[in-house]
C-alpha cells in the first residue's frame, strides 16, 4: 500500500550553498530526507552519511565469472572436445585464450553491473517517478525534508532555515512513498 | 615542519648501506672465478640503470603533470624533483659504462667484440647503430640534455618559491615550455638509449615494443617510491596538507601501471610465442627454460600482488597496504631488470671463454647454440639467481639514490610556498 508523504524542499543555484546548506542542517540536527542535484557533488556522501556502494563487489563477481566462463569453456574445446593443432601450437594453448579471457571478463562485469544497478533501484522501461521539480534535473540543487504528520512549527522552522541558508525557492509537495 | 632535516641515524644507516654496496662490489671483482668480470659489471649496469631509470622518470612524470595543469601532484612534487635529482649521478654512473664499453673495459656487449662481428652478418648489418661511437656519444647527449631540462624545471620551481607571489603564474609558464620540450624529446630519446643500453645486450634480438616495457618498468618503480618518501615524511611530521585523497591518486598509478607493465609483457610475449620465429623466441626460451623461477616469479610479484591488494578503493588509501605494495613491486622490478641483463651478458661471457678456449663457433650460430641447449643453462650464482652479492651491491646502490634523494629534499621547502595550485591541491577530493 502506498503512503503519502509531505515534502519540504528547497532549490539551490549552486552546489556550494547546498555543501553549507547540509553542514548547517547536520549542526542543528535536522534529519534530511534527501539531496537532489543534477550531477555527483564532491564531498556529499560523507556528510549525508551514505555508505561505500557495494556495487563493486557485484562487478568483482561478475568479473571473475567472466574470466571462468570464457578461460574453462576455451579449455574444454580445445583440450577435450575438438582437439586440433593450430600453427604448431599445443593443444592447449594459454596465452592464446589470454585477450579473449580478458575480453569476457570486461563484458561480464559491465554488463552484469548495469543489470544489478537497475534491479536494485527498481528502474525499467515501465517506472514512473514522481520529481518533486522539474529543474532538479537541469540546474538547481534541491535539499528535501519529510514533514509528514509533524506540527505546522516545525515545517516552520524548516522553511525559514532553507531561506537562511540560501534557498532560492522554497516549496512542499505531496508525493507517493519514495 | 616544512623543512626536512637529513641527519644522525638515518644518515648513518644510509651511509652505511653504501658502504655494504661498495663493499660488495670489490668483492665480485676480485672474487676471481671465470664469470667475475661479467658479475660485476653486469651488476654495475643493471643497477645504475635501474635508479637513473626511475630518476628519468620522476621528471617525466613532473613535466607530463606540468604541461597538463595538474593542481593535485604540487603537494608532493618536491618528492618527485628530489628522486630527479638522482638523474646526475646515475648519468655519471651510465657514463663509466659507456668509457668502459669504449675502452674495452668490460664486455658486456656481444656487438663490441670486434672478432665477433667480423663473422657474423647479423651483427654487420646492425654496426652502423650499435658501436662504440654511437654508444658513448648517445649516453654522453641524451642524459646531458635530460639533465639540463630536468635542472631548469627544478630551477624555476625554487624560484618560484623565493621569488613568486599569490597568483603569479610567469614561473609555471616557463616551466611548461620546457616540460612540453622535454615530453617530446625524452619520449623519443629514451627509447633510442634503452635500445643501445639495455636491449643490446641481447645482441642479435631485438623487439619494437621493448622501450616502452622498460619504461612502464621505471615508472611502477618511481610511483612505489615516491608512495615510500611520501609516507616517511608524513611519519616524520613533514607535509602535513598532503590529505589523503592525493595518497590515493598515488595508489591508483601504482595499481593502474602495474597493469600496463603486465600488458606489455603479456604483449611482447604473445607476439613472440604466436609468430614462433626463431630469431625473436630465442629470448624468451632463454628465459623460460634456463631462468625459469625468476620468470615467473617476476609476474606474480608484479601482477596479481598489486593488482588483488591495490583493487579495493580503501586499500588504495591504507599505508600498510600501500607500503606492503610498493616494496614487492620495487623488488618485483628490480628481478625484472636482473633478467632483463643477466642472460645476455652471461651468453657474451661464455661466448668469449669459448673462443679463447679454441672452440670455434660463429657469433650467431653460437648464440642459437645457446638458445637450443637452453633447457641445460647450468646454474651459475650471480646470473641464474641473486646471490649476497647482488643483493649487497643493490643495498649500495639504493642507499646512494636515498642519499642523493633526502639530500635534494633538504635543499627546498617540502611544500612549495608561491605555486598558483597550492590551494587546489589541499582541497584535492576525489
Amino acid at each position: 500500500m502506498k503512503t503519502k508523504k509531505n515534502v519540504l524542499y528547497g532549490l539551490y543555484d549552486d552546489e556550494q550553498d547546498l555543501l553549507k546548506a547540509v553542514k548547517a542542517s547536520n549542526e542543528r540536527g535536522l534529519k534530511i530526507m534527501d539531496v537532489y542535484s543534477p550531477f555527483p557533488i564532491h564531498g556529499l556522501d560523507p556528510l549525508l552519511g551514505l555508505k561505500e556502494s557495494r556495487l563493486h563487489i557485484a562487478g568483482f563477481i561478475f568479473g571473475l565469472t567472466g574470466s571462468l566462463t570464457a578461460f574453462l569453456f576455451m579449455s574444454w574445446i580445445y583440450k577435450i572436445d575438438w582437439p586440433n593443432v593450430f600453427g604448431g601450437k599445443p593443444y592447449w594453448p594459454v596465452p592464446a585464450f589470454i585477450p579473449i579471457t580478458f575480453e569476457l571478463t570486461v563484458l561480464f562485469s559491465g554488463v552484469g553491473m548495469v543489470i544489478t544497478y537497475f534491479i536494485i533501484n527498481g528502474l525499467s522501461m515501465k517506472t514512473e517517478t514522481e520529481v518533486l521539480h522539474d529543474r532538479i534535473s537541469d540546474d538547481k540543487f534541491c535539499l528535501a525534508y519529510d514533514v509528514t504528520g509533524t506540527a505546522g512549527e516545525h515545517a516552520g522552522t524548516l522553511e525559514s532555515f532553507l531561506k537562511e541558508t540560501g534557498a532560492s525557492f522554497v516549496s512542499t509537495k505531496e508525493m507517493s512513498d519514495l | 615542519m616544512n623543512q626536512f632535516t637529513f641527519e644522525g641515524k638515518t644518515k648513518t644507516l644510509i651511509l652505511g648501506g653504501i658502504g655494504i654496496g661498495v663493499l660488495c662490489m670489490i668483492l665480485t671483482f676480485v672474487m676471481g672465478g671465470e664469470l667475475a668480470q661479467a658479475r660485476f659489471w653486469s651488476n654495475f649496469l643493471h643497477n645504475s640503470l635501474f635508479f637513473f631509470g626511475i630518476a628519468f622518470m620522476a621528471t617525466f612524470a613532473t613535466s607530463v603533470w606540468i604541461s597538463a595543469w595538474s593542481g593535485w601532484f604540487v603537494m608532493s612534487k618536491r618528492v618527485f624533483e628530489a628522486i630527479s635529482a638522482f638523474m646526475g649521478i646515475g648519468g655519471l654512473l651510465m657514463l663509466v659504462i659507456a668509457i668502459g664499453n669504449f675502452a674495452d673495459f668490460h664486455h658486456l656487449y656481444h656487438w663490441n667484440d670486434a672478432e665477433a662481428v667480423a663473422t657474423d652478418p647479423v651483427l654487420q648489418g646492425k654496426s652502423p647503430f650499435l658501436n662504440k661511437t654511437v654508444y658513448l656519444l648517445v649516453t654522453v647527449s641524451f642524459v646531458g640534455l635530460w639533465w639540463w631540462m630536468n635542472k631548469k624545471l627544478r630551477d624555476y620551481s625554487i624560484d618560484e618559491d623565493n621569488n613568486g607571489s599569490f597568483g603569479d603564474f610567469s614561473q609555471i609558464f616557463s616551466s611548461r615550455k620546457w616540460a612540453a620540450g622535454f615530453l617530446a624529446f625524452s619520449g623519443y630519446s629514451s627509447a633510442i638509449a634503452i635500445w643501445l643500453w639495455l636491449m643490446s645486450v641481447d645482441a642479435h634480438w631485438y623487439s619494437t615494443l621493448y622501450a616502452w616495457y622498460v619504461g612502464a618498468s621505471w615508472w611502477v618503480t618511481m610511483i612505489a617510491f615516491v608512495i615510500l618518501i611520501v609516507i616517511y615524511l608524513k611519519s616524520k611530521g613533514g607535509l602535513p596538507h598532503l590529505n589523503e585523497d592525493v595518497i590515493h591518486d598515488l595508489g591508483k598509478f601504482l595499481f593502474g601501471f602495474s597493469i600496463f607493465w603486465t600488458y606489455l609483457w603479456f604483449s611482447q610475449y604473445m607476439l613472440i610465442w604466436y609468430g614462433n620465429v626463431g630469431e625473436e623466441t630465442s629470448y624468451f626460451w632463454t628465459r623460460a627454460h634456463g631462468y625459469k623461477f625468476l620468470f615467473r616469479l617476476i609476474l606474480v610479484l608484479n601482477f596479481p600482488i598489486p593488482f588483488l591488494v591495490l583493487m579495493k578503493n580503501s586499500n588504495k588509501r591504507k599505508y600498510g597496504t600501500l607500503i606492503f605494495t610498493s616494496i614487492v613491486v620495487i623488488i618485483g622490478h628490480w628481478l625484472d631488470f636482473f633478467l632483463m641483463v643477466k642472460p645476455g651478458v652471461r651468453q657474451t661471457a661464455e661466448h668469449l671463454l669459448h673462443a679463447a678456449g679454441g672452440h670455434e663457433a660463429a657469433g650467431h650460430e653460437a648464440a642459437h647454440e645457446v638458445a637450443e641447449h637452453a633447457a641445460d643453462i647450468p646454474f651459475a650464482l650471480g646470473f641464474s639467481l641473486p646471490g649476497l652479492l647482488e643483493i649487497g651491491t643493490f643495498i649500495g646502490f639504493l642507499s646512494l639514490f636515498l642519499f642523493i634523494v633526502f639530500t635534494a629534499l633538504t635543499k627546498a621547502n617540502l611544500e612549495p610556498t608561491h605555486d598558483p595550485f597550492i590551494e587546489e591541491a589541499k582541497h584535492h577530493h576525489v
